[in-house]
């Protein structure tokens, strides 16, 4: 995989209000295809970092570079644009209460244009990957917070990515749930090539999985391992590349090809 | 086959009330372009109906033979002419006068003319103004026409009134729509969705409510027109008789309806992208 610059950060500042600073003169690079956790106390500014990632929160200064270009100036639509390239989950997982879960996934799929066929295809596809194929006209009150988020992720994934940002998305869920959900992640990172960004409190993720962290704390941020991608791979115990997630990239990829 | 699905789903409240609301405003909207529409053909009409017409009398009667004359010149510009007899003009001013008076002394000689076009009986007055005294009708009916055009122009401030009311309206529901919705906004936003695509959604929910309830308000304002026409023709004679709604008349109700889903639909545009880009 070319190793370039997909996230960049040149002296950025963030604030609420023009008053209360949570970041301060924060730079960083971060490659295409790289897995990194990031953490820090509550209020640190994890969630404002994603943001402004995800263009979300404009900067009070600094320069943000997502894909090579600079989007200080961007307009509505162009930020538009740029998410097409882009997913986040949240810990709310931010569902429509009121469509169900085939719909709800669905949507990222109807702002591009895809056609009823084609959205039927893919969401079947994605739903049965995060094990959720037998959940699709329910609506999300109707499902446990795991199948929830799953939900969310299944949203985020189906248009394959380039960014994948993950708020906290391990907060609601059990231990086992919180695993399940790691190994999406992080298949998506090895198959797809997503850059992966999530944010965590759970050290045992931490220190189970050993990806490069980044750390927010007192208006900075600070980096800590090496994006070594041979190394997380080595990690990775997982199922491996011929699994369904292979199986499904193709299909997805097949399928998106004509809107 | 591409079908946008809505995101938005508007709660019944909300939705029943923009339908009452639109439709009673679409109600007397049409209602009032009917009346100002009917008066103004009605005006039309008459005035059409009497401006071919005049009046001729002739106070010196060795006038007579001169004016008879200017007829019998002028036959390819006059349709008709009706000389009223003596007895005939006696007998309608007989209540006016004494009863011991000999009104015929008194009388002068009449004519009701009726031209071919309203060139023609301009023409021909001055002619005959300079032997006897020419009065066109529609002299007389001045005030009553004036009248019908102040009408007119009242009804139409007032569907003006109602469509800026409907604009108003529909502008506050759309604002409150988005502002109710701002969780699925923010979704649609996260999704990468623009403002574009977010306004499309609440057009076709807006098109959709506003196209019921213009075709509830103008299913019960026509019958009401045409009781309110039927009630005016039973006067029989004058201005209110003469009401009615031609065949383009009755296109103009019907687009009303029509124009006022559009206005809906773009004013909720405007607001929704206004909304979005934090104006």
């Amino acid at each position: 995989m070319e190793d370039k610059t997909i996230i960049s950060f040149a002296n950025v500042s963030a604030n609420y209000d023009g008053k209360h600073d949570v970041l301060t003169d924060v730079s960083f690079n971060i490659s295409n295809g790289a897995f990194y956790f990031l953490t820090g106390a509550s209020g640190a500014g994890k969630t404002t970092l994603l943001r402004l990632i995800y263009q979300l929160h404009k900067p009070a200064s600094g320069t943000i570079r997502l894909f090579g270009r600079e989007c200080n100036e961007l307009s509505r639509d162009d930020i538009s644009a740029l998410r097409h390239k882009m997913a986040i989950v949240f810990q709310s997982y931010s569902l429509i209460s009121h469509m169900t879960v085939f719909d709800n996934v669905a949507l990222p799929l109807r702002v591009r244009g895809f056609s009823n066929d084609k959205i039927k295809k893919l969401v079947t596809k994605t739903l049965e990957w995060v094990g959720l194929g037998k959940f699709a006209n329910m609506y999300p009150m109707e499902l446990s917070g795991g199948q929830q988020q799953r939900v969310s992720v299944a949203r985020a994934i189906i248009i394959q990515p380039e960014i994948l940002i993950a708020d906290e998305p391990t907060g609601n869920l059990d231990d086992e749930n919180a695993s399940r959900l790691m190994e999406l992640f992080i298949q998506m990172n090895k198959m797809l090539g997503t850059t992966v960004i999530l944010a965590t409190h759970n050290k045992k993720l931490l220190e189970t999985y050993k990806f490069p962290v980044i750390t927010v704390d007192n208006h900075h941020v600070t980096f800590a391992g090496a994006a070594d991608k041979t190394e997380s791979l080595r990690r990775w115990k997982g199922p491996q590349p011929q699994n369904y997630f292979a199986d499904l990239s193709k299909q997805l990829e097949e399928i998106g090809k004509d809107k | 086959m591409k079908k946008t699905k809505l995101v938005f789903s508007i709660v019944r409240e909300q939705s029943i009330f923009m339908t009452v609301v639109i439709s009673v405003l679409s109600f007397l909207s049409v209602l009032a372009l009917g009346i100002a529409l009917s008066v103004g053909t009605g005006v039309m009409r008459w005035n059409n109906a009497w401006e071919r017409y005049a009046t001729v009398q002739v106070m010196n009667t060795e006038n007579t033979a001169n004016i008879k004359k200017i007829f019998e010149e002028n036959t390819s510009k006059i349709e008709s002419v009706k000389e009223i007899s003596k007895s005939e003009m006696e007998r309608m001013m007989k209540s006016w006068v004494s009863s011991g008076a000999k009104i015929s002394n008194y009388l002068p000689q009449m004519f009701e003319v009726k031209f071919k076009s309203a060139n023609d009986m301009k023409i021909i007055g001055e002619k005959i103004s300079q032997k006897a005294k020419f009065i066109p009708h529609s002299a007389a009916l001045k005030n009553s026409i004036s009248a019908g055009w102040k009408l007119v122009s009242i009804t139409i401030f007032v569907m003006l009134l109602m469509l800026a009311s409907i604009g108003v309206c529909v502008s506050c529901i759309s604002r409150n729509i988005a502002l109710l919705h701002k969780h699925e906004l923010e979704i649609l936003n996260q999704v990468g969705a623009t403002d574009k695509f977010i306004a499309n959604q609440m057009q076709i929910m807006v098109a959709k409510i506003s196209a019921i309830a213009c075709l509830i308000g103008f299913v019960v304002a026509i019958p009401i027109l045409e009781l309110i026409l039927s009630t005016a023709h039973s006067a029989r004679v004058g201005l209110l008789a003469t009401l009615t709604l031609s065949g383009i008349d009755i296109i103009a109700l019907c687009g009303l309806p029509v124009f006022i889903v559009i206005f809906a639909v773009y004013l909720t545009k405007r607001t929704t992208l206004k909304l979005l880009a934090g104006k």
